[in-house]
């Protein structure tokens, strides 16, 4: 007993070494012609090849071998009928050799120019062969044997157009030949499966899975005769496979040969005999992979379906998707046992075939699904990995064949579905759903679709029932929700009303996504609803007075409360740039208490919630630029507004900042174009005030360090000075500029002063700035004229 | 080696699923082409004859399953190669790309005394394709890939319009005659050592 691999290529290697002595004698007998001494050696070299301890793997390279010399004998043979010798002598004579499996070989050796010769029908000699090789019961060595005759045949069959047809040999001798052959092979091979001790069984499986091909092969010949038309493969060769698959009732032989048949045999045979071969599973054993096999059939015939469209009329003329459809009911029913992942992957193949063969016939399409659920119901979420997996692929299926989830939306039974996956391959195909919609740029533009469309991908808008999300990755949940807040931004129709609509049910939604989402999805939803503002701003605002339509009134109103969502949430500042994007889009409607209720809102929010002194930086600065572009307002309204702004500023924490926003707020006295907004007093006073601002925080930088601070707030103020100058501002005179020129010379020339390269540099190109307008001539050359310009040290 | 035996040229011809290594065959063997897409299933042979400056050459095309799963009992027959044919399919990139797979793992199989110098020969095939719009793999790329393999020669092919079929086979056998020569040079260990006549099994009757 051989007992492992090192043994077996001493083996190996032992027969190889006979293999190659034999066949050297061999060469030398052939190449002085002594047939006899050929005929010795050919035959002592092939008794190697009864050995009974090599695996298939190692068997199968002692064969080759042998096969090499073969050829060469082969050749000997040709060329010994060429020279007068008769090949009926010829096939008589190896008939003499000692032993059964040699002489086998040689036979079919010679068997092949025999029928080369055409002395005899091809269909005498290869009968002939087939019948001698039942010699053979051992598995291995009866397997390749017959592969032996089978290789050797292939090229002398009497198909079609071969020149081995004629009166007596017809392609039927040729079906017949290899079916018989194949017959055999598949018995041997099932039949090797009981032999041998019990314990060795899993070995023995092994093998015969690698000799496998073996006995497929005889298939890929059938399918290779051109006479194999698709009335003889429907009259005999279909029925005597399936014949012989089904009676073999062994496990392994059934799963591969269906395999096989798929395979090697063209889609248009497939189409036409689809009953006979549906038919041929539910008689299979019921441990057979039926699922795999029958996964592999769909997926042949939806590539062809794929191919071209001109192949499509075949699979309606012979009702394929109900053929299928059938069959996989009666499959499943007859497994009750099979798992989730078997189901699945049944009914998605299903889907794809019909999505290619019947792209308009979605109800076929949601039939399927909905056989789906009926099979998942009471299962409960699914957690198999490999079972949630294939429900992916079921779903993106549709979403892959119409590149539009509008379709998809269609089917009733596509939720459904996706009601059995747990939370993880929710989001999973939320993600899915939402990539195709951008990559193909889905219009969604109903709210009733939205709706469909969020309670698809509610995995990712909402914690699912109780479940917090906290073991989620945050980068990830980051990418999540931005291509949630991507999407919101997708949705659109051109129609207010609708428009409208599908703002506030996306509101809806979106308002169930707890304080870690909102700051992600509330900002589109804003835009979104700003961008409607804009398109209604232009029209005739409620031409009937009919409250039901949709107004940039109520559109602000639901903005609102939409942004006030977000206070809650600890996203104060967020709230707060909303808020000002409301107001100043209030202010384009002439919506005069809607803009000062935003602003307030702005207001109360930096005074109640922020408080970190970045921030309030960052939000005054947008507050008095918002305010600045702000016309609606009246004069006493407008008063407080930038009273409070002004307040706001002097009240920043560092002075620096105070100035800063001090002389900010000067620009919110003068507004280019509306004559009505400036006040020049106001302005200078802003000014002054930001003037005194910055002596303060000189003089603390002074008492702190000993030397001066920067003159940069000095001469960024007098940029301020200049612009108001030249914007003609009367308040704003000569002798305060100069003034303020002379102030920085000093502060900059003093002993105290620490150099600061950036404010030198802004100074000088201030002063060429002035130099500048000077040389422009003109009214402008003459305002700036009585500037008198001190150059620095 | 006597003259008066014919040669025999061994060609194993590699590639994916569905490249047309078997319409490649079929076409240069029996002149026909199937649209028909039929699966190989582990491996055989055909033959073909033909000259080349005066020499009579048996070329033996060996057929191979792309498909893994139908090529169970390995690749012995790879052994005693002359060249190797790889196919891909211009139309798919990954034919393209599992090229290198083949390319090693026929080396490593097959083991030839000098892996480097045995001949391969590439065939880009299916150019016919919608006249050549649906290409992804281009001339310029194979060919790259060719050089960089020790200057494959490079074939494009179809072997639907029997386009470029004839000539890269002809190159196949030059190639495989070549390399026959060489290998005859170190022509396997005979054994020297005399086999007592009388000592074998079952020794032949007649
Ligand atoms: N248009 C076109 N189709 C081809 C060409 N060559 C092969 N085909 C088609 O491509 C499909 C596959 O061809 P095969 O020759 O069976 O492919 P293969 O490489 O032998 O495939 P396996 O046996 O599975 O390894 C068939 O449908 C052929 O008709 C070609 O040059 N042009
Ligand atoms: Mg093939």
């Amino acid at each position: 007993m051989l007992d492992g691999t090192e043994d077996e290529e001493k083996f190996l290697a032992a027969g190889i070494a006979g293999l190659q002595q034999n066949s050297f004698y061999m060469h030398r007998a052939l190449d002085s012609n002594n047939l006899r001494d050929a005929l010795k050696y050919s035959a002592q070299m092939l008794s190697e090849l009864r050995t009974s301890k090599l695996s298939p793997h190692k068997y199968y390279e002692l064969y080759m071998r042998a096969f090499d010399q073969l050829r060469k004998l082969e050749m000997f043979f040709e060329e010994e009928t060429r020279r007068g010798c008769s090949i009926i002598d010829l096939y008589e004579l190896v008939q003499h050799a000692g032993n059964i499996l040699p002489r086998l070989y040689l036979l079919c050796t010679v068997g092949s120019v025999y029928i080369k010769s055409k002395e005899a029908p091809a269909k005498d000699v290869l009968k002939d062969l087939v019948e001698m090789c039942r010699g053979i019961q051992h598995p291995v060595r009866g397997l390749f044997l017959r592969s032996y005759l089978s290789q050797v045949s292939r090229d002398k069959l009497p198909d079609i157009g071969s020149e081995y047809e004629g009166d007596a040999d017809t392609v039927a001798d040729a079906v017949e030949f290899v079916l018989q052959n194949f017959t055999e092979m598949n018995k041997l091979w099932v039949r090797m499966q009981h032999q041998g001790p019990a314990r060795e069984k899993e070995k023995r499986e092994k093998e015969r899975s690698e000799l496998r091909d073996l006995v497929g092969k005889n298939l890929h010949v059938l399918s290779q005769i051109e006479g194999v038309d698709l009335d003889m493969y429907k009259d005999v060769v279909l029925p005597r496979v399936l014949e012989q698959v089904v009676n073999c009732k062994d496990e392994l032989a059934q799963f591969y040969l269906m395999d096989c048949i798929i395979q090697v045999f063209p889609d248009e045979y497939h189409l036409q005999t689809l009953d006979v071969l549906l038919g041929a599973y539910p008689q299979l054993q019921t441990s057979v992979d039926i699922k795999t096999v029958l996964s592999q059939l769909m997926e042949r015939l939806s590539n062809y379906a794929a191919s071209s469209a001109e192949v499509l009329p075949e699979f309606l003329q012979v009702e394929a998707f109900s053929k299928l459809s059938n069959a996989i009911g009666k499959v499943i029913e007859a497994q009750p046992d099979m798992p989730t992942v078997g189901v699945v992957t049944l009914y998605s193949s299903l889907l794809t075939f019909t999505l290619h063969v019947h792209p308009e016939r979605l109800d076929y399409a949601d039939q399927v699904l909905g056989a789906c659920v009926k099979k998942l119901s009471g299962k409960g979420k699914i957690e198999d990995n490999k079972a949630t997996k294939q429900i992916v692929a079921l779903l993106s299926a549709p979403l892959e064949k119409y590149n539009d989830i509008m379709t998809a939306l269609k089917l009733s039974n596509y939720p459904r579905v996706m009601e059995y996956l747990d939370i993880p391959t929710t989001k999973v195909m939320a993600t899915v759903i939402i990539q195709s919609i951008m990559k193909n740029g889905t219009r969604i533009s109903t709210s009733e679709k939205v709706e469909a469309l969020f309670e698809l991908i509610k995995g990712l808008i909402k914690d699912s029932d109780g479940i917090p999300n906290d073991e989620l990755d945050e980068d990830d949940f980051k990418e999540e929700q931005n291509s949630v807040a991507r999407l919101i931004q997708m949705l659109y129709n051109d129609d207010a009303e609708e428009m409208f609509k599908i703002i506030d049910t996306v509101r809806k939604h979106i308002l169930t996504g707890g304080p870690k989402r909102l700051p992600f999805t509330v900002p589109p939803l804003v835009f979104s609803s700003l961008k409607l503002v804009r398109q209604l701003q232009g029209q005739e605002e409620n031409p009937f007075g009919d409250d039901a339509s949709t107004t940039p009134k109520k559109i602000f109103q639901l903005l609102n409360q939409t942004i006030e969502t977000l206070s809650g949430v600890l996203a104060p500042e967020l709230a707060l740039q909303l808020y000002l994007q409301c107001a100043e889009a209030a202010n384009d409607c002439d919506l005069e208490p809607v803009a000062y209720e935003f602003f307030t809102q702005a207001y109360i929010l930096y005074e109640e919630e922020i408080s970190d002194s970045r921030a309030q930086i960052t939000a005054i600065h947008l507050i008095i630029g918002t305010l600045q572009r702000m016309h609606v307002f009246g004069v006493e309204n407008r008063d407080t507004l930038t009273h409070k702004a002004t307040g706001y500023s002097a009240k920043l924490l560092k002075k620096p900042d105070q100035c800063r926003a001090v002389y900010a707020c000067s620009h919110l006295f003068w507004v280019d174009d509306h004559d009505n907004m400036k006040d020049g007093e106001r302005v200078l006073l802003c000014l002054k005030r930001a003037l005194r601002i910055a002596n303060a925080a000189q003089q603390m930088a002074n008492a702190a360090r000993g030397s001066t601070g920067s003159v940069m707030l000095f001469i960024e103020i007098l940029n301020k000075y200049l612009y108001f100058f030249e914007k003609g501002n009367l308040q704003v005179t000569v002798a305060a500029i100069q003034g303020l020129i002379e102030l920085i010379m000093n502060e900059m020339q003093g002993d105290t002063t620490t150099p600061d390269p950036a404010a030198d540099a802004f100074l000088a190109s201030t002063m060429r700035y002035i130099e500048f307008q000077k040389q422009k001539g003109g009214a402008v050359g003459e305002k700036y004229e009585a500037i008198k310009v001190s150059h620095a040290g | 080696m006597s003259l008066r035996r014919r040669t025999l040229l061994k060609v194993i011809v590699l590639g994916d699923s569905g490249v047309g290594k078997t319409s490649l065959m079929n076409q240069y063997v029996h002149k026909k082409f199937s649209q028909q897409y039929k699966a190989t299933i582990g491996a055989d042979f055909v033959t073909k004859e033909l000259q080349i400056d005066d020499r009579l050459v048996t070329l033996q095309i060996w057929d191979t399953a792309g498909q893994e799963r139908f090529q169970s009992l390995g690749v012995a027959f790879y052994r005693g190669a002359d060249c190797c044919v790889l196919v891909y399919d211009v139309n798919v990139m990954k034919s393209f790309d599992t090229l290198e797979n083949w390319h090693e793992e026929f080396l490593k199989q097959a083991n030839p005394p000098d892996p480097r110098a045995f001949p391969f020969i590439l065939l880009g095939n299916k150019i016919d394709i919608d006249g050549g719009n649906s290409r992804v793999v281009s001339e310029k790329k194979a060919k790259d890939w060719c050089a960089s393999k020790g200057n494959i020669p490079y074939f494009e092919t179809s072997a639907k319009e029997d386009y470029n079929v004839d000539a890269a086979f002809l190159c196949i056998a030059k190639a495989a005659l070549a390399n026959e020569h060489e290998q005859d040079i170190y022509f396997q260990g005979i054994p020297e050592a005399a086999v007592p006549e009388n000592e074998q099994r079952g020794g032949c009757a007649c």
